[in-house]
């Protein structure tokens, strides 16, 4: 696995090599933003750990090149400001997790291996359901071509759904699944997210069986 | 001595000259007063001296004599005030009221052709007005003095009568004309009076500016004043651009003195020590960005749509540990604008929906409507909770630094954010069973 570090301080930059190598990690550093883009660029890395405030160029505008290049490595973005709006702004310039500095060392390793497993599972399990595409292994659904931003919750109850070939899932099943044993009273909570689901992405996504329960239906 | 009241000064400088030129306009008044009343005594006794001029007569024998002298009663009384005296050659006919005196003949002949008008001491210690002059009854005769004379004291009364009453009415006069001058400072000095309850104003806010639109000659003045709110402003914008320039600039270093803690720390206790104090080090940047923050917010108006805003909010808690958990749902009516800085907004909602996040159970529901004439958004979560004065704690901690971990910082940081954009913050209990936070701003 091949991790890279874009981190201006040296220190800081130091701290995450020793602690990515520890967890198995080839480790390559990159101090300030042009360099970083050059190597991101050009290299195979599998996930890449980047700060914000970076010389020469800074992170986001690293990454919006790197995602406008069709690299499609995870990011986790570092920042030193930590206010909302950045961590907004990074999650739509296409990071995939964002941590605040100061940050528990164990805190990133655990999310950067989240994220190089979410990436690095074989694309062999993909259901289609209409015009809807799901790929269980690296968690990533199309409809009609098109990549959904779903929450993991939305994940696996549209996943849970595409495993039923069709058949009506009711409500408490769906809690037992995504919530588990203490799902007794999660109905509501099952009913908002379906309501959430079509009003984000069109009410044929999923439909209703009266008395029965969901379909996934996959309709754009 | 020295009258510090530019009041005062106004009025007492315009009191004494309104005095002075009353007093001015008093002598001149007396002045043309007498002279009026010499005139019309006058012409009264020009009527007796025309009388006595018609009488002459002189004798084949040189007799002389005046026939049918003026009728009035105070020629015939002794001492009567009104005199008349004819002199030819040396002979003297007088009125009775001169008695066994004489008036006295004149320092210098008069004129033959007009009257003549003066005023000079007379017999029986009278000051009299005297009209004289020399008629010649027959071709080159000799000529005749004619003297009429009147009681001086006449004149004298009326003026002084005249002359109180006229005083009194200038002391009038002065009074009102003092009274306007009051008035007139009082009013031209409002502009200034003004001034310290619009200064009062911009104690408040720095960013608040006098009106321009006063007095000509406050104008100069106001314009000073604001261009030094202006400077002041500045001021402020820098000072507070460089205490967030300053926590941005400690936050990486302060990563980088864990960073080397963690290597070099076998030493548990003082591992810990130093943790504690870089973790103290953090609090304190964090609120000074929180401030800085909140003051940025109160001096710009901003636009921000909160449907867009919170679906941003969203997208990104859903990818936060506590957040990829729960159902995140949006009842916000598409359009819905509050009057804040999309970036305000962010951090305002963003503390909130933290906290709802941290305690929810399965379910948080981001709610926004316009009500009447306001803007509200709530944030509901189905978690456990809080009592009445858990609520109160939760924002009286506001951005002290010296409470623990950071938590609740969130909330306090919204209500600060909506506050000073002419907003406040509620807490109730949810509909959902745990904590509700309004933000509400009336327009």
């Amino acid at each position: 696995m091949r991790a890279m570090v874009v981190e201006d301080e040296p220190d800081v930059a130091e701290d995450l090599r020793r602690a990515l190598e520890a967890a198995g990690f080839v480790v390559d550093v990159s101090g300030d933003g042009r360099d970083a883009w050059f190597q991101g660029d050009v290299e195979d890395y599998d996930v890449a750990v980047l700060d914000l405030g970076l010389p020469q160029l800074d992170g986001l505008s690293v990454l919006k090149r790197w995602r406008a290049a069709g690299r499609q490595l995870p990011v986790i973005i570092l920042s030193a400001r930590g206010d909302w709006t950045e961590r907004v702004e990074g999650i739509e310039a296409g990071a995939d997790d964002y941590l605040p500095k100061p940050f528990k060392m164990a805190e990133l390793i655990a999310r950067v291996r989240g994220l190089v497993r979410r990436a690095s599972g074989r694309p062999s399990n993909v259901i289609t359901v209409g015009q809807l595409r799901v790929d269980s292994a690296r968690m990533t659904v199309e409809l009609a071509g098109v990549p959904l931003r779903l929450s993991p919750l939305e994940f696996r109850l549209i996943d849970y759904l595409a495993h039923q070939n069709g058949r009506a899932v009711s409500t408490g099943e769906l809690a037992d699944h995504l919530y588990g044993a203490e799902s007794a009273s999660d109905a509501n909570a099952i009913e908002a997210l379906v309501a959430r689901l079509r009003r984000k992405h069109g009410a044929g996504l999923i439909a209703t069986r009266r008395g029965f329960g969901y379909v996934l239906e996959g309709a754009a | 001595m020295i009258v510090r009241s530019l009041r005062w000064r106004l009025l007492i400088a315009g009191g004494i000259a309104i005095f002075l030129a009353l007093v001015v306009a008093w002598a001149l008044m007396m002045l043309l007063f007498e002279r009026h009343l010499e005139r019309r005594v006058a012409a009264e006794l020009e009527q007796d001296a025309i009388r006595v001029v018609a009488g002459i007569a002189i004798a084949p024998d040189g007799r002389f004599s005046i026939d049918e002298p003026p009728a009035d009663a105070r020629f015939q009384t002794p001492l009567g005030g009104l005199y008349w005296q004819a002199t030819w050659r040396g002979q003297a006919r007088r009125s009775p009221s001169l008695w066994d005196q004489a008036l006295p003949p004149p320092p210098s002949a008069p004129a033959a052709s007009e009257w003549r008008t003066r005023i000079a001491p007379g017999p029986f210690e009278q000051r009299l007005i005297y009209l004289e002059r020399m008629v010649v009854p027959e071709r080159g005769g000799a000529p005749v003095l004619v003297q009429v004379a009147q009681d001086a004291a006449v004149i004298d009364a009326a003026g002084r009568e005249f002359g109180r009453e006229l005083a009194l009415f200038l002391a009038l006069l002065w009074l009102f004309l003092a009274a306007a001058a009051w008035l007139q400072v009082h009013l031209g000095l409002r502009p200034l009076r003004q001034i310290p309850g619009l200064l009062a104003q911009l104690e408040q806010s720095p960013s608040a500016r006098l009106p321009d639109d006063g007095a000509s000659e406050v104008r100069p003045l106001v314009g000073a004043i604001n261009r030094l709110a202006e400077a002041r402003e500045q001021d402020l914008e820098r000072a507070r651009r460089r205490a967030t320039d300053l926590a941005h600039g400690l936050k990486t270093p302060i990563a980088a003195a864990a960073a080397q803690l963690r290597r070099a720390g076998d030493d548990a206790d003082h591992v810990a020590g130093v943790e504690k104090a870089l973790a103290a080090m953090k609090r304190v940047v964090d609120a000074e960005l929180a401030r800085s923050r909140v003051a940025a917010a109160g001096r710009a108006a901003g636009r921000a749509d909160c449907l867009a805003t919170v679906e941003r909010l969203v997208a990104v808690l859903e990818r936060t540990e506590a957040g990829e958990r729960l159902v995140l749902d949006v009842e916000i009516s598409p359009g819905l604008i509050a009057p804040l800085a999309e970036e305000d907004l962010t951090e305002a909602l963003g503390g909130i929906a933290e906290n709802a996040v941290r305690y929810a159970r399965r379910r948080v529901v981001f709610g926004g409507a316009r009500e009447d004439s306001s803007v509200r958004l709530w944030v509901e979560d189905d978690g456990p909770g809080i009592d009445r004065a858990q609520m109160a704690r939760a924002l009286e901690r506001g951005l002290r630094l010296d409470e623990s971990g950071g938590q609740g910082l969130g909330l306090a940081i919204a209500r600060d954010l909506a506050e000073a954009t002419g907003g406040s913050l509620s807490l109730s209990r949810a509909a959902l069973g745990g904590l509700r936070v309004e933000l509400g701003w009336s327009a």
